[in-house]
């Protein structure tokens, strides 16, 4: 899929999909969609559909860090107190490390 | 684990290699008035121009004939050398996947009594000849089976069941994305001894497997298309190397590549029926299929077979709103030319890439160390430049799988058996050639 070739109101149809799809826990297609879409929101000369692309752009951009925060927060909070939790670490465990901790 | 069928059958149509075909334009006279402008400006000048429309296909290589047929042959090899370089990173990358999680990753390489059912005769037999029995007779059912579900596919894609081969193609590509995925990530964390917990797994594999359907199935940067491509590749090949026995594995890649070219090239084979039957109707073949080395696009003229070209989203729905979408994006006759310059690239099947991860895969798992790896790399490189050489000469569809296999099997053995023990005696002796 070029981007290059598509009209203008395709790319912002796009953009829009891309951006309510990552309201379905998929932090990583607001990636996709803040790399895909970054050189035509703010690099491109302006035209009609741009600045409704460009407040996709960033809203999935504070999207995807807000959900890098929690779960950078959640993995070191597990990572850190999973053996102090006893059952309840192992019953969160999806692998669970072997030896002395 | 028993893999469904939905894996088996996907490989089948998939060892193809396809020259991104211009379609459809009859044989090209310059005084007609018929052509599409696009291709007399795109004949007339540049080179590299060319190098697209006319190396490619019959249709535009007709009209060709015009020009000196020096160029000609010029034009074809530079069409192939680029195309080759194109080919070759995806090819490198699905090998290189495979080989790292072979070596670093100790469950694709442990020793399980579980089998696929389609391979039940079991190799730990007493006797050398019962093995080899054994491993022939997996082989035979084995390739059966993919017959049968080729044949079966052809059938459904002759009479129009769309709907039917879509499903199944998504079920396929969502097993192999969540199950598979799944699974794999699961053995890496093992092999480091990862404490991880599920929901940041859940959020990891269900992100990965989403964003996947979505690229594959829809609409996607080409690139990460690409990517998740080779991802899927490396990980049918993983399950392979795992579930196929050893002496089973070398005789169905042997009895694949035979397989591969009998179906390919015979009149009545089903990959060929397969591929003219997509051409004959200007339609791409099916997304999770084949794997696309560039962005064709439209230049947009009144020509029916643009459908074809639009891109590597070779699904039938993203079909039809490709085809939708061409109205719109038509200017005729305003591109510049350097519009026409769009590269078409060069299409590879997916089972092409299985394949050869496989051969590979297997000689890293137990070859003996990483000259049977490397050589078996080589070869099978080598057997895809001469593939895509011939592709550039004859201009239709031809199957990869059998000079790289071939190269890659003579290989592996010539090296374990002969160049393996002589190193090593040299080594021991100290004696350097």
């Amino acid at each position: 899929m070029n981007l290059e070739r598509l009209p203008n109101e395709e790319k912002l149809s796009l953009c829009r999909k891309y951006y309510l799809g990552g309201f379905a826990f998929l932090p990583f297609l607001w990636l996709v969609n803040v790399v895909w879409f970054f050189k035509e929101a703010f690099v491109k000369p302006d035209y009609t559909e741009q600045m409704q692309i460009k407040t996709y752009v960033k809203r999935s951009a504070l999207g995807l860090l807000l959900w890098v925060t929690v779960l950078t927060t959640w993995i070191t909070i597990f990572q850190r107190f999973r053996a102090e939790w006893g059952e309840v670490g192992d019953y969160l465990s999806f692998t669970i490390p072997l030896g002395i901790p | 684990m028993n893999a469904s069928d939905s894996d088996e059958d996907s490989y089948n149509e998939r060892t193809a290699l396809v020259p991104s075909e211009n379609p459809a334009i009859p044989s090209y006279t310059p005084d007609s008035d018929l052509d599409p402008p696009v291709d007399t400006p795109s004949k007339r000048s540049g080179v590299s121009r060319r190098a697209g429309p006319v190396a490619v296909d019959g249709g535009g290589g007709g009209g060709s004939d015009q020009e000196a047929d020096a160029d000609d042959e010029e034009l074809t090899l530079k069409y192939g050398a680029k195309h080759v370089i194109m080919l070759f990173i995806p090819v490198t990358l699905c090998m290189v996947v495979v080989v790292a999680t072979i070596k670093s990753v100790g469950f694709y390489t442990e020793k399980t009594d579980q089998q696929l059912i389609y391979t039940p005769f079991t190799e730990n037999t007493a006797s050398v000849g019962r093995r080899l029995l054994n491993s022939v007779l997996n082989t035979i059912i084995m390739i059966s089976v993919i017959v049968v579900m080729t044949i079966f596919l052809v059938v459904l894609y002759k009479y129009r069941c769309y709907k039917f081969i879509h499903g199944w193609l998504i079920l396929s590509s969502l097993m192999l994305l969540f199950w598979f995925s799944f699974m794999y990530l699961g053995e890496v964390f093992k092999t480091y001894n990862l404490a991880v917990d599920y929901p940041t797994v859940g959020v990891i594999i269900w992100n990965f497997g989403a964003v996947g359907m979505i690229c594959i199935h829809w609409k996607g940067p080409l690139q990460l298309q690409q990517a998740y491509l080779i991802l899927i590749s490396a990980l049918m090949a993983l399950v392979f190397i795992k579930y196929l026995p050893e002496w089973s594995a070398w005789v169905i890649l042997g009895a694949i590549s035979v397989y591969d070219l009998v179906a390919v090239l015979s009149p009545k084979g089903p990959l060929r029926m397969l591929v003219e039957t997509a051409q004959e109707r200007n339609e791409p073949i099916f997304p999770a299929l084949i794997y696309s080395s560039a962005m064709m696009w439209t230049v947009g003229m009144a020509s029916p077979a643009d459908a074809q070209r639009s891109g590597q989203e070779t699904d039938e729905e993203a079909e039809q709103s490709s085809r939708g979408a061409e109205p719109e994006n038509r200017q005729p006759r305003s591109f510049t030319e350097d519009d026409l310059e769009e590269d078409r690239g060069v299409k590879l099947g997916l089972g092409d890439f299985i394949f050869y991860s496989v051969l590979v895969g297997k000689a890293a798992a137990t070859g003996g160390d990483w000259n049977t790896t490397l050589a078996c790399f080589v070869a099978i490189l080598i057997g895809l430049c001469l593939t895509l050489l011939l592709l550039a000469i004859f201009k239709k569809a031809l199957p990869a799988l059998p000079i790289s296999i071939t190269f890659g099997l003579v290989f592996y053995f010539s090296t374990d058996f002969l160049v393996q023990p002589f190193m090593d005696n040299l080594a021991d002796h100290q004696f350097y050639i």
